[in-house]
């Protein structure tokens, strides 16, 4: 049962580290040719323009000034569309970044051999209406967290959320939950249901599930370890 | 010669200590500055029970303007300032005003007995932890927070004068910047 401080770098955050270092290396190279493409674009607008009055300025081409202007018209459409499509790909790069960075920070603060996460659920609800969930592990208070409409809402859709994510060493845990909120015939509720789980090597995930017995009238609540 | 040179020392320490005590009073100033403002940052997030029942959450707000005064049962001008609130808050509601009124006291029963006789056309929420007025700096009461439609503290009113209507002016030019 080794203490957590003391874990052996496996050599996972170098590597990783230094492939997004250079993502991030690249990003302002992206934002330097998107400068210069801007740039050069409206150099080319200027010089169309400074070059226009001296076409107009032949009699042929006073002729037929539609003619003349249509190519440059269908230059400057191709090049705003390149444009667009520039910095469509910029965006997306930028996201994907985010997405990774935050994949990366989950791995690093939360590493699989310590990570415990607790998730919440809900389903129907007729008998409970949540208003706050307090998590204890092993005695320690870790999450108090208070509900607004809005999410027990989306909890009673189906939405599952994410209450707890943080770390333990191996062995025997204890986990606690607090429900409150309002019960049957709108009164003030509150329940606990606890948990002892086995921390192994990999990541521990636990599911509060909220439902109703309908048999009995009253929500029930209960805690899944999944395996 | 000596005697002079004896006589100057003294007037060197003076004013070598002069210049130490200003350049820590400086540095202990500007600290203290920035412990109390908050301006131009991300307001922190928070949940909290609200005295009509619920829990409003400051993040549901996001794309709204958020008027979030601190209150106590004890604060004589506090009763003037969530009146005036009321008004404010019936005005510009359709403009996407939302005003929150986070209680700091310590005593529950009174903040409830005082929030039951001035009802509010607003939330009026309970800080029991006083993690809230700790998050904002919180100092002096009544205090107003302006945060913008992206969720960024734009101006602190740390006072309430009846006289005094310029946050009315911040308020409305938050509600005219588009997000």
């Amino acid at each position: 049962m080794a203490p957590l401080g003391n874990r052996k770098p496996n050599g996972f955050f170098n590597m990783r580290t230094a492939n997004y270092c250079r993502r991030f290396a690249t990003l302002p190279a992206l934002a330097l040719a998107l400068a210069f493409s801007l740039a050069s674009h409206a150099v080319t607008a200027a010089d169309t323009a400074a070059a226009t009055p001296a076409t107009t300025a032949t009699p042929a081409a006073a002729a037929t000034p539609a003619a003349a202007a249509a190519p440059p018209a269908a230059t400057a459409e191709a090049s705003t569309r390149a444009l667009d499509e520039q910095i469509q790909d910029l965006k997306q790069s930028v996201v994907d970044l985010n997405r990774d960075l935050f994949v990366l920070e989950e791995e690093l603060l939360f590493p699989a051999n310590t990570q415990v996460a607790v998730f919440i659920s809900m389903d129907v609800g007729a008998f409970f209406g949540l208003d706050s969930v307090t998590l204890k592990i092993d005695n320690r208070e870790v999450s108090n967290y208070l509900y607004t409409p809005r999410e027990v809402a989306a909890l009673l859709k189906g939405g599952v959320q994410r209450l707890y994510v943080g770390n333990l060493k191996a062995g025997q845990h204890e986990l606690v939950a607090l429900f409150s909120g309002k019960g049957p015939s709108e009164r003030d509720y509150r329940r606990g249901a606890a948990i002892k789980f086995e921390k192994g090597v990999g990541a521990k995930y636990l599911e509060l599930k909220i439902s109703d017995r309908v048999r009995r009238q009253q929500p029930e609540f209960e805690i899944k370890d999944w395996e | 010669m000596m005697s002079n040179g004896r006589k100057e020392l003294p007037v060197i320490r003076t004013f070598g200590r002069t210049c130490v005590l200003a350049v820590l009073a400086a540095v202990l100033g500007s600290s203290a500055l920035r412990a109390a403002t908050v301006i131009g940052d991300l307001a922190p997030d928070f949940a909290l029970p609200a005295v009509a029942g619920g829990n409003v959450r400051l993040s549901e707000h996001r794309g709204e303007v958020v008027l979030l005064t601190f209150w106590s049962s004890r604060c004589s001008v506090c009763a003037a300032q969530l009146d005036a609130l009321g008004g404010l808050q019936t005005t510009y509601r359709s403009a996407g005003l939302v005003t929150l009124a986070v209680s700091v006291d310590d005593d529950l029963d009174r903040a409830l007995r005082y929030a039951n006789a001035h009802p509010t056309r607003f939330p009026l929420l309970l800080d029991r932890r006083k993690d809230v007025s700790r998050a904002y700096r919180i100092d002096r009461l009544p205090t107003m927070v302006l945060i913008d439609r992206r969720g960024r503290v734009r101006f602190l009113v740390p006072d309430y004068r009846r006289s005094d209507n310029s946050y009315v002016a911040q308020v409305r030019e938050l509600l005219d910047d588009p997000l």
